[in-house]
C-alpha cells in the first residue's frame, strides 16, 4: 500500500481536484463515476511498466476507423483509478480484446468483457480470488476491468446513447474482472489449461451477456450440483432462437471452490464436468416449441435434445469465490470466442 | 450503414435500410464515414417478430423510399427518407 501523508494535503489542493474531476466530466470521458484527471505525468508513471512504444496500436476498431494506442491505454488506465503497475494487466487484457474482435460492444445484447486474471500476477498485485468475487472492494480488480470499458468508450468511440446500442446492458460494463482461485481449486489453473506455464502470469477475456447465481448447498452428489448448473445455463431468455446462435453458443461457469471440490473429490476431471454440462445444456425441441423457439429445427424430432453449444469447449471453467458455500455462478454468453494473453514481466526496478 | 457508405465510396450506389430504433446510430455511422446528411429509408420498428408474410409487407412499403434513393423514382410524400 501507498502511505499517504494527509497533513500534506490542502484544501485548496482537493478542491483543485474536485474542479478537475467536473472537467473530466465536462468532457464527456467517464462511465459516469469520477475519474483520475490523467495528467501527462500521470501517464507517463504507466507507460514506465512497459516496454512497448507509446505509440504501438494495441486494439483496432476498424469499421468505426478508431484505434487504442499503448498511450491511449495508459490515459485510460489512470482514468479508471488503476495503480501504475497494474498497466501490463491492462495491456495483457486489450490484446486479448483485439484478438477476440470488438464488434460485439456494439452489440444490443449488451456485452461485457469478463477478464480473468491467472497466475503469480494475482498475488503480486492483490486480486481478489476469493470471498465477493464479481463484488465491490478491491482496486485492481475494479479497476483494471474498468480501464477496459473507458477505452472502449473513449479510445474507440462505443459510448452509451451513441455507437453502444446495448438494450439493457449491463452492471459488469462498468467492471468484471475476477482473479481465479488457483489455491483452492482441485484442478490445473485455467492458464495452464490452455497452454501457459504455471510461473506465467495471464488474461483470459471473454464477453459476456449477465452473470446468474446458482445455489446448491445440500448435496454431495456431482451430477446434482452440474444439473442445477446446466439448467441454470439453459433457462429461455438466455437461448438465442435463431441459427446458428441457437445452436452454437457457450457459457463461462465460475465454480464455487466448494462446488469444485465436492465434484473432483468423486474423481471427476475439468473435462468430465465440460462434457456434463454441454451434454445438459440446451432444452428439449418440445420444450422450446412453448417458447415460439423453434427456428431452423423445423427437421429435427419433436423429443430430439437441441443443445446449445456445439462441443465441450464452448464452456469456460473457472474456480473462484470464496469457499464459504455451495454457490457457482453462470455467465451467460451470445457468441462464445475467448482469448488468453501474457501478461509482460515486471521491468527491472 | 458502414456497408452502404462503402458501395459509395466505391462509386456503387446503395441504399440503407433502418429500423426506426436505429436511426441515431445510423446518423453517427454515416457521419463516421462522412457522409453527415447521408439518407436512409426508414422502417417501423420492431421487425423480428414480424411473419413473411409481414416481411413481405413491409418491404412493398419501403420499396419507394428505396427506389427513391436510389435515384429511380420520386419518394412519396408519406414515405420520405430519413436523414
Amino acid at each position: 500500500m501507498t502511505q499517504i501523508d494527509a497533513s500534506a494535503l490542502t484544501v485548496e489542493g482537493i478542491r483543485s481536484a474536485r474542479q478537475a474531476i467536473e472537467y473530466c466530466y465536462a468532457q464527456g470521458w467517464t462511465d459516469g463515476l469520477p475519474v483520475v484527471p490523467p495528467l501527462p505525468e500521470f501517464v507517463d508513471e504507466f507507460l514506465a511498466h512497459t516496454r512497448r512504444h507509446p505509440e504501438e496500436v494495441v486494439v483496432r476498431m476498424d469499421h468505426l476507423h478508431r484505434q487504442c494506442t499503448v498511450r491511449q491505454a495508459a490515459i485510460n488506465a489512470v482514468m479508471a483509478g488503476c495503480r501504475p503497475e497494474y498497466f501490463p494487466v491492462v495491456l495483457a487484457a486489450l490484446d486479448a480484446f483485439h484478438q477476440l474482435g470488438t464488434a460485439l460492444v456494439q452489440s444490443t445484447t449488451g456485452q461485457a468483457l469478463l477478464v480473468v486474471v491467472n497466475g503469480p500476477v494475482r498475488k503480486q498485485l492483490g486480486f481478489n480470488c476469493t470471498e465477493n468475487i464479481f463484488g465491490p472492494g478491491d482496486r485492481p480488480n475494479a479497476t483494471v476491468g474498468r480501464a477496459l470499458r473507458l477505452v472502449i468508450m473513449n479510445a474507440l468511440g462505443v459510448r452509451p446513447h451513441e455507437f453502444d446500442q446495448s438494450t439493457h446492458g449491463t452492471p459488469a460494463k462498468y467492471s468484471c474482472c475476477i482473479a481465479e482461485n488457483e489455491e483452492e481449486s482441485p484442478w490445473e489453473p485455467l492458464h495452464v489449461e490452455r497452454g501457459f506455464a504455471p510461473e506465467t502470469s495471464t488474461v483470459t477475456v471473454q464477453f459476456i451477456r449477465s452473470d446468474l447465481h446458482v445455489e446448491h448447498r445440500s448435496t454431495q452428489v456431482p451430477e446434482e450440483i452440474l444439473l442445477t448448473i446446466a439448467d441454470s445455463m439453459s433457462y429461455a431468455g438466455g437461448i438465442y432462437e435463431a441459427p446458428p446462435y441457437n445452436r452454437n453458443s457457450g457459457s463461462v461457469v465460475v465454480l464455487g471452490p466448494e462446488h469444485a471440490q465436492i465434484i473432483a473429490r468423486r474423481g471427476w476431471s475439468k473435462q468430465d464436468v465440460r462434457q456434463f454440462l454441454w451434454e445438459h445444456f440446451g432444452k428439449p425441441k418440445r420444450e422450446l416449441r412453448r417458447f415460439g423457439k423453434i427456428l431452423g429445427l423445423e427437421e429435427e424430432p419433436e423429443e430430439a435434445f437441441i443443445h446449445t453449444a456445439q462441443s465441450p469447449e464452448a464452456i469456460l471453467l473457472v474456480v473462484a469465490g470464496a469457499a464459504n458455500a455451495g454457490v457457482s455462478t453462470v455467465c451467460s454468453n451470445f457468441a462464445w470466442r475467448r482469448a488468453t494473453c501474457p501478461i509482460e514481466e515486471p521491468l527491472p526496478s | 450503414m458502414a456497408d452502404s457508405a462503402l458501395f459509395e465510396q466505391r462509386g456503387i450506389p446503395a441504399a440503407a435500410i433502418i429500423t426506426s430504433a436505429f436511426t441515431r446510430t445510423a446518423h453517427l455511422m454515416a457521419r463516421q464515414y462522412g457522409y453527415p446528411d447521408y439518407r436512409y429509408a426508414v422502417v417501423p420498428h420492431p421487425i423480428g417478430n414480424l411473419t413473411p408474410a409481414q416481411v413481405r409487407q413491409r418491404a412493398q412499403e419501403v420499396l419507394p423510399q428505396v427506389l427513391a434513393l436510389l435515384g429511380l423514382a420520386e419518394a412519396s410524400g408519406s414515405a420520405a427518407a430519413g436523414s
